[in-house]
């Protein structure tokens, strides 16, 4: 959050594994959208359909095969440099040898931050999640839910220009879900940071999202790009919204369409 | 079906602390049946009257132990060998995790250095002693070079797998969060490899302690398997005896410090 606003600008861009090989396999089809600063953005989509291959493009993990990724100041309209990302990981991919509180403070310990200062950002990142009093334990002394609340403190200490979300709650059971995106809403909403968050779960993409990109089965696209224009801060209770309940159907709607037809996909790849 | 329930719930039930009982006892039942064994041995012996020239009293031994101990310089054969375990040991443990480190994040290295563990690796080392006795003499460089080849290959191949094993998400996650490619070596590959490692040694010093004495028992002036190889040609039966007590319980020692590391190393056990 330090420097200018940057948007993440996405233009045709494709995966291909294999383009060398006979049995070349499409892992995204061709995705066009622009990701605003200080907005959160949904992915939602059927399982394959490359919304978290599209996440890693961003992140600079993987090389698109097709396409463009830029980083643009929102205020010059100039290319400029990646902005600072960190990623909050479905498998949580806690260092299982480190405590918590070292865990968080990795990423400030790589970047040679002073012990005490180190220390002292990660233990106020813990409070964030309301890990207090659980500084010193391991990952595996910690439940689901709790270990992703490190996951999302560990991100959030870096400060990153860019919060990447891979599916940060599918591991986790429905209740513990539910206090989670409360609580992760509440967080992004307070730091106004820009958010990329990839799900498989509609509530979820509406309770944290300003606009959500719905995406085809395999060979993944864009087939609808949805404003939610829903007042915040949002909790359980803007699941009673009628306009909640619009959003879902539409975005139901859409998406049925497309698992059927990753099913019948999966069925004839198999 | 009824009864078999309540036979799940009574096994599972008795949460409460049992009384002691002797039989119950690990130690007891362990340390006890070494002094049962020890205890019929010496009377089988008394009683029959076998020649001490194949199977001396345990009386004996002991006595033959602590003279071997007190006028026989036993203590330095020990020595001797313990400084020669240990010396190849070490040099094969800062070796071997480099060593395997870098198999395990090279492609090209590990293909070179598969050839060359398929090769020795299955190769029993006792087989490299005459080639060796050539080569460097009998005296340190041999001895360093031996125990050294007994521990390197199980510390490699160990710690190639432990690396290899690394959860990628873990790496993944190290790089999101900025590593280099050398932090991500230091500070995920090494620490999550470290059961596997530790493994490794423990294999590796296993086969150091055996080549080391074997390699005493042909050449050696000194040490303990020299000292048995000597005692066994005078038919010193007690004096074998007492030596291969001074390796078991070496063999004791180097076990249970090896347990109780791998419990220090309790927070490195994933999940």
């Amino acid at each position: 959050m330090a420097g200018p606003a940057v948007a993440v600008d996405i233009q045709g861009v494709g995966l291909t594994f294999g383009l060398d090989t006979d049995t070349p396999t499409v892992a995204l089809g061709e995705v066009t959208t622009r990701f605003e600063p200080g907005k959160v953005t949904a992915i939602i989509g059927p399982s394959g359909c490359g919304k978290s291959t599209l996440l890693q493009i961003a992140r600079g993990f993987l090389e698109p095969t097709r396409g463009r990724l830029r980083f643009v100041e929102v205020s010059s309209g100039q290319e400029t440099a990646r902005p600072g990302m960190a990623t909050v990981w479905q498998a949580f991919n806690l260092f299982p040898w480190l405590t918590v509180l070292e865990n968080v403070a990795f990423g400030l310990d790589l970047a040679g931050v002073p012990k005490a200062e180190r220390n002292a950002r990660a233990r106020k990142a813990i409070a964030a999640v309301d890990l207090n009093g659980f500084e010193n334990r391991f990952p595996r002394q910690l439940s689901g839910g709790m270990r992703q609340r490190v996951g999302i403190a560990r991100a959030l200490v870096m400060e990153p220009d860019v919060l990447l979300l891979d599916e940060p709650f599918g591991a986790l059971d429905a209740q513990t879900r539910l206090v989670l995106q409360e609580q992760l809403a509440t967080l992004v909403e307070t730091a106004g940071t820009t958010a990329i968050l990839v799900t498989h779960s509609i509530e979820e993409a509406i309770l944290l999202a300003d606009r959500i990109i719905v995406m085809t089965a395999r060979p993944g696209h864009i087939c609808d790009q949805i404003d939610v224009a829903l007042p915040r801060p949002r909790t359980l209770a803007t699941t009673h919204d009628p306009q909640y309940a619009r959003l879902f159907d539409r975005i139901y709607g859409v998406l049925r369409d497309q698992v059927l037809r990753a099913m019948v996909i999966e069925s004839e790849g198999a | 079906m009824a009864a078999g329930t309540d036979k799940v719930a009574l096994a599972s039930k008795p949460k409460v602390k049992r009384r002691w009982v002797w039989y119950d006892d690990e130690r007891v039942l362990g340390w006890g049946s070494v002094a049962l064994v020890l205890v019929l041995w010496e009377i089988g012996t008394r009683l029959w009257g076998v020649s001490p020239l194949y199977l001396p009293k345990p009386s004996g031994i002991v006595v033959s132990l602590l003279h071997m101990f007190q006028s026989g310089d036993l203590h330095v054969d020990l020595l001797w060998t313990l400084y020669r375990i240990f010396a190849g040991f070490f040099l094969a443990t800062v070796v071997g995790v480099s060593l395997g480190i870098w198999i395990a994040t090279s492609k090209r290295v590990r293909a070179i250095a598969d050839m060359y563990i398929a090769m020795l690796y299955p190769l029993p080392k006792v087989t490299l002693i005459p080639l060796l006795i050539i080569w460097l003499g009998t005296g340190g460089p041999f001895m360093l070079t031996i125990s050294f080849l007994g521990a390197i290959f199980p510390i490699v191949i160990n710690t190639v797998l432990g690396v290899r094993q690394c959860d990628q998400g873990l790496v993944l996650a190290a790089r999101d969060l900025g590593a280099s490619q050398q932090q991500i070596v230091r500070r995920v590959l090494l620490p999550s490899a470290i059961p596997s490692i530790f493994a490794g040694f423990r294999l590796g010093l296993g086969v150091s302690i055996i080549l080391v004495v074997a390699a005493e028992m042909v050449v050696g002036k000194f040490g303990l398997g020299a000292r048995l190889y000597l005692s066994g040609q005078i038919l010193e039966t007690e004096q074998v005896f007492a030596v291969l007590i001074v390796l078991a319980t070496l063999g004791i020692i180097v076990t249970k410090a090896q347990d109780a590391i791998d419990r220090l190393l309790g927070r490195w056990r994933l999940s």
